[in-house]
C-alpha cells in the first residue's frame, strides 16, 4: 500500500562494493517497511538476507574490489516482495536446492567445538526468505529474493 | 551496537548486547567478546536489547563461546527475541549453546 505520493520511497538501491555501503540498506529497507506496511518480521527477513547477498558479492563476487555497481530494485506485489540483487561480478553459482530444504541445513554440530562459525549466509538466506533464484547476466549476476507476506518464524 | 559486562553473584559475568549484531556491530564488538572469553568462565549473554543478528554476528556469539568452553566454562543465551532467536535456530546454535528466556534458569544453567 503507497504512502503519500509526495514522499515515495526509491525503489532502487546503488550501491558500490564496499562492505560500509551495506549502512545505507538498513534505512532503506525502513523506508520501504513504512510506506508499503510491511511487518516487522518480514523486515528482519529482509535485512537478513539483503545483508547476506549484499556482503557476499562485495567478498567474493568483487574480491575486495571498491567502486564496483550493484543494484538493488524492490517491488511490491499482492503476491509478496521481491528484491532483485544485480552486479557485475564473475558469475557465481547459488548451491541447487533440493526438494527438502531440510536437506540444505549444515549438520547439526555434536558439539559446541564441532560447530562452523562461518558459512550460514546462504542457509540462512534459504531459511527466511520465500524463494531464493540466481541467473547469469551476460556480465554479471542476477539475484532474486523473494518474501511472501505471512509470519516467517515459528517457535 | 553497545556492549556492557556485569559482574554477578557466583562469578558470572552477564554480557548485555544492545542493537543490531549484522556485520558493523559485529565488528565494533568482537575484541572486546573475545578478550571477556578470555577472562570468564561463566559467561550469560544477555540478548534482550538485541534487535537483529546476521551470520556475521553468528561468529561474535560463538567463537567466544567456543574460547569458554575450551577453558573449562560455560556459556548461555540470554532472552532472544523471536526473530532473533529464529536465526539461532535455523543455525542450530540452540543445539550447543543453551537459550534461556527466565533468568533463573539462565543462572542455574551456569552452575
Amino acid at each position: 500500500m503507497p504512502g503519500n505520493d509526495n514522499q515515495k520511497t526509491e525503489t532502487r538501491l546503488v550501491l558500490h562494493s564496499q562492505l560500509a555501503e551495506l549502512s545505507r540498506v538498513w534505512p532503506w529497507v525502513d523506508a520501504l517497511a513504512a510506506e508499503y506496511a510491511i511487518q516487522e518480521e518480514t523486515r528482519f527477513a529482509i535485512n537478513l538476507c539483503l545483508e547476506e547477498a549484499l556482503s557476499n558479492i562485495i567478498r567474493h563476487g568483487y574480491r575486495g574490489q571498491p567502486n564496483q555497481a550493484i543494484t538493488v530494485d524492490f517491488i511490491s506485489a499482492e503476491t509478496g516482495l521481491t528484491f532483485t540483487i544485480e552486479d557485475n561480478a564473475p558469475h557465481f553459482m547459488l548451491p541447487e536446492p533440493t526438494e527438502q530444504l531440510d536437506s540444505q541445513q549444515p549438520a547439526m554440530p555434536n558439539s559446541i567445538q564441532e560447530f562452523k562459525p562461518w558459512g550460514h549466509g546462504i542457509h540462512l538466506m534459504r531459511r527466511f526468505a520465500g524463494s531464493l533464484a540466481w541467473e547469469p547476466l551476460p556480465n554479471g549476476n542476477r539475484l532474486t529474493i523473494r518474501f511472501i507476506i505471512t509470519q516467517l518464524f515459528e517457535k | 551496537m553497545q556492549i556492557s559486562t556485569e559482574e554477578m553473584e557466583g562469578g558470572i559475568t552477564r554480557v548485555v548486547l544492545d542493537g543490531r549484531l549484522d556485520i558493523e556491530g559485529a565488528a565494533a564488538v568482537d575484541l572486546k567478546m573475545n578478550v571477556i572469553a578470555g577472562s570468564s568462565k561463566l559467561l550469560l549473554l544477555d540478548l534482550q536489547k538485541l534487535t537483529f543478528l546476521g551470520s556475521m554476528g553468528l561468529r561474535t556469539i560463538v567463537v567466544p563461546a567456543q574460547t569458554v568452553h575450551r577453558r573449562g566454562g560455560k556459556v548461555v543465551l540470554f532472552a532472544p527475541v523471536a526473530m532473533v532467536e529464529g536465526v539461532l535456530k535455523a543455525s542450530y546454535i540452540n543445539s550447543i549453546i543453551p537459550i534461556h528466556h527466565e533468568l533463573r534458569a539462565a543462572l542455574a544453567a551456569l552452575q
